[in-house]
């Protein structure tokens, strides 16, 4: 093989996995960390940022000591700390649930929103908030979400499959789904107009009302799902290559793509449930974080979660510090600064990122 | 050499993807460690079929399937995918994956670890990927690579998954010259190493040039199996493709050379030629 000699011939394999996915979890873990002390300045009480750290800080050594609380301790424990910790959590989870997604159903075009997985969980939320038919207890809400977007997701895909399974109709069938399902929230809000405002305002996805107990049970169910996906990266990057490839390469890819659909429904149906709808951080964030570390999902995983927590909290602080006459909903803002963002590094990366 | 049990061994294998309608019937091989066989037939003859049936993802109705004497249809999908693997004709593009995660992909079903690849799978896949001339494009993505520098990624794929008996879909499609003949020098040499290679090929030259033995398919039944420089001449080809060539010989091979389509009628008249189904298997994207 005459043209692979010359000088520049590399003759070592650069096993840098580890070390991209150290890397971005070092990297991530530290911006996260300063903007979430950060967003803990943000709100009607003004703080600088070093007595938020000093704040938090506070409050986590009176774990230990019992000592009491000052005012700055009281509200960022009580306000702002469930807030901002819930923000990362849903942020985390629809980056983790659209990158998740976009592998098994090999199409870069789905996120939760699109597959109808989102519309499905507000329509779980919907029917038992408005409809009155249901006893109501702290978790009648995400098992509703959950309940709703696995049932959607199921139809997507059962749909999708049957019409061949091609990359198309995950999007075609998810948008049809995803559509009917928000014409019939949109009928059941209809119905019960006198709390239209409330229903509305969380449609359009906000996390002004976080309390620890919400945040516990987002933990306990979202900590766990994380685990698995990310335990998953390996069978995902088998996924990469299709059904068939995956199959030759020893995965049953029934069963997974089974389990990986659960976890992805429960993953959004949570942050339905507290947070709204909020799209686009599921179909962007992996598509930005790909761009920046590869398709890998060892590393593409801790990475567009990082990147997702990231976003989300950086647009929630503009939520609460901008808006003058109540908040911005976050959805939009989501939407509005992603996109120009996205586009710049589309434009600058997108020579060699084939989609 | 009867006393061992043959690498890949089929019994007949009958398989149809609908009860009406049978792609493979009766289809019997033997083939042993190291040797280099190649399948050919028609478009929609069976032959990637016949490769689905061997590696599990279709369950064959009648008939086995062993490899080394053990009984594939009795296999879970991970212990199938320890003996043996398909190279499939594409590789996705998408989704921006590196050249070495590509090939360290293949590890996968025979790797130790859970999550990382472990010393000794780097170690294989290093020493793959330098035989194969591919280190010096590790770190490009997969849609960077050229057409050659992809069929030779896919085969190094299959080869780090450690396989005895792998199946090559018509890995020559889309190659110029050069990077057949580079392709199928690899092959050969895989073969010689100890693994069964089946490879799929429309390409008869290449097939009386490099194979060992070959099987033509009509119909989902065996036309001819035996030696490629046998069993490809004028009848054979004018049988199964139903066109006439001229076979020439040179230096003990074969070679196809295709008759201008004025001497040979039966391109013009479809029902001559029924290689060409329109049924198709779907679930290909």
């Amino acid at each position: 093989m005459k043209h692979e000699s010359g000088p520049d011939i590399t003759n070592k394999l650069h096993y840098d996995t580890k070390k991209r996915f150290l890397t971005v979890l070092a990297v991530g873990s530290v911006a996260l960390l300063v903007i979430f002390v950060f967003s803990l300045t943000q709100g009607h009480y003004v703080m600088t940022f070093m007595e938020a750290l000093d704040s938090l800080c506070g409050v986590i050594t009176s774990c230990f000591t019992g000592e009491e609380w000052d005012t700055g301790e009281m509200v960022i424990y009580h306000l702002r700390m469930p807030r901002s910790i819930s923000v990362i959590l849903v942020g985390m989870g629809l980056a983790a649930a659209g990158t998740a997604m976009q592998a098994m159903i090999r199409n870069p075009l789905v996120d939760p929103y699109i597959t109808g997985v989102s519309s499905g969980a507000s329509f779980g939320v919907i029917l038992v908030t408005l409809s009155g038919l249901f006893a109501f207890s702290a978790l009648t809400i995400p098992v509703a979400a959950a309940i709703g977007a696995i049932a959607a997701f199921a139809l997507t895909i059962t749909m999708s499959e049957m019409v061949g399974g091609r990359a198309m109709a995950y999007v075609l069938s998810g948008t049809i789904i995803a559509a009917g399902l928000s014409a019939a929230s949109t009928l059941v809000i209809t119905f019960n107009s006198a709390d239209y405002q409330s229903i509305m305002y969380w449609l359009f996805g906000t996390f002004a009302y976080q309390t620890w107990d919400n945040v516990y049970v987002m933990l306990c169910v979202l900590i766990p799902c994380f685990f698995v996906v990310i335990i998953a990266a390996k069978r995902l990057n088998m996924m990469l290559l299709g059904d068939e490839n995956a199959q030759y390469l020893g995965l049953n890819t029934r069963q997974f793509k089974r389990l990986m659909m659960t976890i992805i429904a429960i993953i959004t149906a949570m942050s339905v449930a507290y947070c709204g709808v909020i799209g686009f951080i599921g179909l962007i964030v992996p598509h930005l974080t790909r761009m920046l570390v590869g398709g890998d999902h060892r590393v593409l995983f801790p990475a567009s979660m990082l990147v997702g927590a990231i976003v989300l909290l950086v647009a929630d602080i503009f939520c609460k510090s901008v808006g003058t006459a109540g908040e911005l909903p976050i959805g939009a803002i989501v939407s509005v600064v992603g996109i120009p963002f996205f586009f710049a590094l589309l434009i600058k990366e997108g020579k060699h990122y084939v989609m | 050499m009867s006393c061992e049990s043959p690498m890949l061994e089929l019994e007949g294998v009958q398989f149809g993807y609908t009860k009406a309608f049978i792609n493979l019937r009766g289809i019997n091989l033997s083939a042993d460690k190291g040797k280099f066989i190649a399948l050919m037939g028609p478009n929609g003859c069976g032959k990637t079929t016949l490769m689905r049936c061997v590696n599990c993802l279709l369950k064959i109705q009648e008939g086995s399937i062993d490899i080394e004497g053990e009984d594939v249809l009795a296999m879970t999908r991970k212990q199938v995918a320890k003996v043996c693997t398909t190279v499939p004709a594409e590789m996705p593009v998408e989704f921006s994956l590196l050249l070495k995660d590509f090939v360290s992909l293949g590890r996968a079903p025979i790797s130790s670890g859970i999550w990382w690849d472990s010393d000794e799978d780097q170690k294989a896949i290093e020493d793959i990927m330098r035989a194969f001339g591919l280190l010096k494009y590790q770190d490009r993505r997969l849609s960077q690579l050229s057409s050659g520098e992809r069929a030779r990624a896919l085969v190094a794929k299959g080869v780090v998954q450690e396989p005895k008996v792998m199946m090559v879909d018509e890995p020559s499609a889309h190659l110029d010259i050069k990077y057949k003949v580079q392709v199928m020098e690899l092959l050969k040499e895989q073969a010689k190493n100890g693994i069964t290679v089946i490879m799929a090929s429309h390409d008869l030259n290449l097939v009386t040039r490099y194979c060992d033995e070959a099987m033509m398919i009509k119909d989902g039944v065996i036309y001819s199996y035996g030696d490629p420089n046998e069993i490809i001449n004028e009848q054979s080809i004018k049988d199964v493709f139903g066109i006439d060539v001229t076979v020439v010989n040179v230096g003990g091979i074969n070679y196809v050379v295709p008759r201008p389509p004025s001497e040979s009628d039966s391109i013009r008249d479809p029902d001559s030629y029924r290689g060409e189904r329109t049924w198709s298997p779907g679930g290909r994207s």
